[in-house]
């Protein structure tokens, strides 16, 4: 089911977070009074560990679920809607990155690419020439062999072209450079935003690094959304 | 990039477990495919020796035992038709032909028959497949013998040898208490090509002899001396243990009305036993088939852990492919659309499975259709039955989907955020 068209907003921002509340138990919660992102903006989350950055990225990106308030990513509601609506809102206007890039090991560099086209609903056809002309531009040159054979800069290199492929409205990304030394963290941020800014996609980076604030423009503290937290977080549950 | 793409991608990733179960797929399948043809063999086999007689006629007990005797020769027949007897069947109908046997010795153990030309001319042990000799030539006058094919390569026995028949079911040198026909010679004069009938078993040879070896036997028993001729024999030495007989048909008629009109007239004679061969095979059939519901019961066991074993293995797979779900998830595939390729996965497998054991069965038919004629005479048709075919693989299928019921409600299941995050 897609949003109903009179809750699309106009596309000046490509996230809205308004009155958004969200907890696990007594343990952990986070309320969000208001958070906007314009489109093509790039801000980082920043908070220290268990802060909640990633449970904020997850919220934007639908795959948690917010208790009260309202979410728009791309113009689109994310509450408040069906699960397909936020699977499809997902594929087309979010791209994620992760700190453990989560590729498909078995798949080559270019089918992890062609996955996300083929989310998005993108043309078949067009998958392999689309994930190849992306890849080359990003300099990867192995792209058919399994990404599991390519060295960690490499795999990083697909995982950005993945999260960029459908040319989203804006890219999530989690803790991307956390198990990076600081030299290749710098090469792998350069790339990230600069392949955002190719796309045209707003950046959302969560990092508890506070060296990568002079990198953006705007941080938002996550803290200040806390609300409560305990020492006891619930396993596997937030950032 | 597609769905089943990404099934197959996760396939091959999986080799090793996806080739194990789709051969336990593949083994029950091709178990299941090959009990059902040697089913249909045996039936057919029971078929087969009965060829072109539409009513048997002995004076055994029964008409099944008439029909066990007189065409699969398990054992000789113990009462006698006089030849009077035959005569007057033969003459009271006009029948199309009307063959007399006589059973009663044996050669190492296998049967002989003694029979009239007309066994060799007139029927045909195979509807559409008349005799056909591998060396040689049918018997033609006394003393000559010709073998089925399954008793000629049992025995060993080649053209021209000399061969001593032996009184009752005996072994003819071995047997301790059996007694040979000493006097009396028989040489293999033919061997027949395998029928794939219980025939096979059996050594031919002429009325006229049979009968001169039982008048000798008699002779002796009076005291008489020298050997028995032609010249020799009494009425009561002319006997028989049946008769084939077949009504004139016309091509394309059922000809079913006139045989259960003439095995009607015929059972009025009290002194007889008359049977329908196809109607005893049936009976024999309907006695025996609990038998092969019970190993036809057995494959579909096989197949049911078959079953077992793609939904072990897939449910096994599923906590390693918790994040490869979860990432899928997160790139915007719904969860009916991933638990869907689990299903579809299981269903591949049950259908490479069930593929692979189709062509498993056709060769191991194959092979065993060969061999099983050459060694004991049973026709296996090598192909595969087309609508016992396609349950069975249907059935494999559908099972194998089954299977994948529990993994898919699994990988529907599977939370996105938490099997996102790194591990600790």
């Amino acid at each position: 089911m897609w949003a109903d068209p009179a809750t699309i907003a106009p596309m000046t921002y490509a996230v809205q977070l308004a009155d958004v509340s969200f907890g696990y138990g007594e343990d952990f919660s986070l309320s969000i009074q208001e958070l906007t992102l314009k489109t093509g903006e790039m801000a980082l989350v920043s908070g220290g560990s268990g802060s909640g950055k990633s449970t904020l990225l997850w919220l934007i990106a639908g795959l948690l679920r917010a208790q009260s308030g309202s979410i728009t990513v791309a113009g689109q509601r994310m509450d408040g809607v069906h699960e397909s609506a936020t699977d499809r809102i997902r594929a087309r206007h979010i791209g994620l990155v992760f700190q453990t890039h989560h590729l498909l090991p078995e798949f080559s560099a270019q089918d992890n690419v062609a996955l996300a086209l083929m989310a998005a609903g993108e043309p078949e056809k067009s998958h392999a020439a689309r994930a190849r002309d992306l890849l080359n531009k990003l300099g990867i040159e192995r792209i058919t062999v399994p990404v599991a054979n390519l060295s960690v800069g490499q795999q990083q290199r697909v995982a950005v072209a993945r999260a960029i492929a459908c040319k989203p409205t804006i890219v999530l990304a989690d803790e991307p450079t956390a198990s990076l030394d600081d030299a290749s963290a710098s090469q792998s941020m350069d790339l990230i935003q600069q392949a955002c800014q190719e796309a045209g996609a707003a950046l959302l980076c969560a990092s508890h690094d506070r060296a990568m604030q002079s990198r953006f423009e705007r941080v938002i503290q996550v803290d200040s959304f806390a609300t409560t937290k305990r020492a006891r977080a619930k396993p596997g549950a937030r950032a | 990039m597609n769905d089943i793409s990404i099934v197959v991608n996760s396939l091959r990733a999986r080799r090793l477990s996806t080739i194990i179960t789709a051969s336990s797929v593949a083994v029950a399948t091709a178990l299941l495919l090959t009990m059902l043809s040697l089913r249909t063999a045996s039936f057919e086999a029971f078929q087969r020796g009965t060829g072109t007689t539409h009513l048997l006629v002995s004076a055994d007990s029964s008409p099944l035992t008439a029909v066990l005797n007189g065409v699969f020769y398990a054992n000789a027949p113990s009462n006698p038709i006089s030849w009077a007897k035959y005569q007057e069947i033969k003459n009271a109908f006009p029948y199309d032909w009307a063959v007399p046997t006589q059973q009663g010795d044996s050669f190492r153990g296998f049967p002989v028959a003694a029979i009239a030309p007309e066994f060799f001319t007139r029927f045909e042990p195979v509807r559409g497949e008349p005799w056909q000799l591998a060396q040689g030539q049918f018997p033609s006058k006394p003393f000559e013998i010709c073998m089925g094919s399954t008793a000629a390569a049992a025995t060993g026995l080649r053209m021209n040898q000399k061969v001593f028949l032996t009184h009752g079911s005996g072994s003819s040198r071995e047997g301790e208490h059996a007694h040979e026909h000493a006097e009396y010679p028989f040489t293999v004069v033919g061997i027949l090509k395998p029928s794939g009938s219980a025939h096979d078993r059996v050594l031919f040879t002429d009325l006229d002899s049979s009968w001169i070896l039982h008048a000798h036997d008699r002779r002796e028993r009076e005291g008489v001396e020298g050997l028995t001729t032609l010249a020799d024999l009494k009425d009561e030495d002319r006997k028989i243990t049946g008769i084939l007989l077949r009504l004139p048909t016309r091509p394309g008629r059922d000809a079913s009305a006139a045989v259960q009109q003439q095995f009607d007239s015929l059972r009025r004679d009290t002194s007889i036993v008359v049977a329908q061969p196809a109607q005893q095979i049936d009976r024999l059939r309907n006695i025996i088939g609990n038998v092969d519901e019970l190993f036809i019961a057995l494959g579909v066991a096989v197949l049911l852990s078959s079953g077992i074993s793609i939904l072990l293995s897939m449910h096994n797979s599923m906590a390693q492919r918790r994040k490869q779900i979860a990432l899928l998830r997160a790139l915007g595939l719904a969860r009916m659309r991933i638990t869907g390729m689990i299903l579809m996965e299981a269903t591949l497998i049950g259908f490479a499975g069930a593929i692979g054991g189709c062509v498993l069965s056709l060769i191991g038919n194959a092979i065993a259709s060969g061999s099983l004629k050459a060694r004991i005479g049973l026709v296996v048709d090598p192909t595969l039955d087309p609508r016992s075919t396609v349950i069975i693989v249907a059935g494999a299928i559908v099972l194998s989907a089954l299977a994948g019921v529990l993994p898919a409600m699994t990988a529907y299941r599977t939370p996105v955020a938490d099997n996102l995050r790194p591990e600790a």
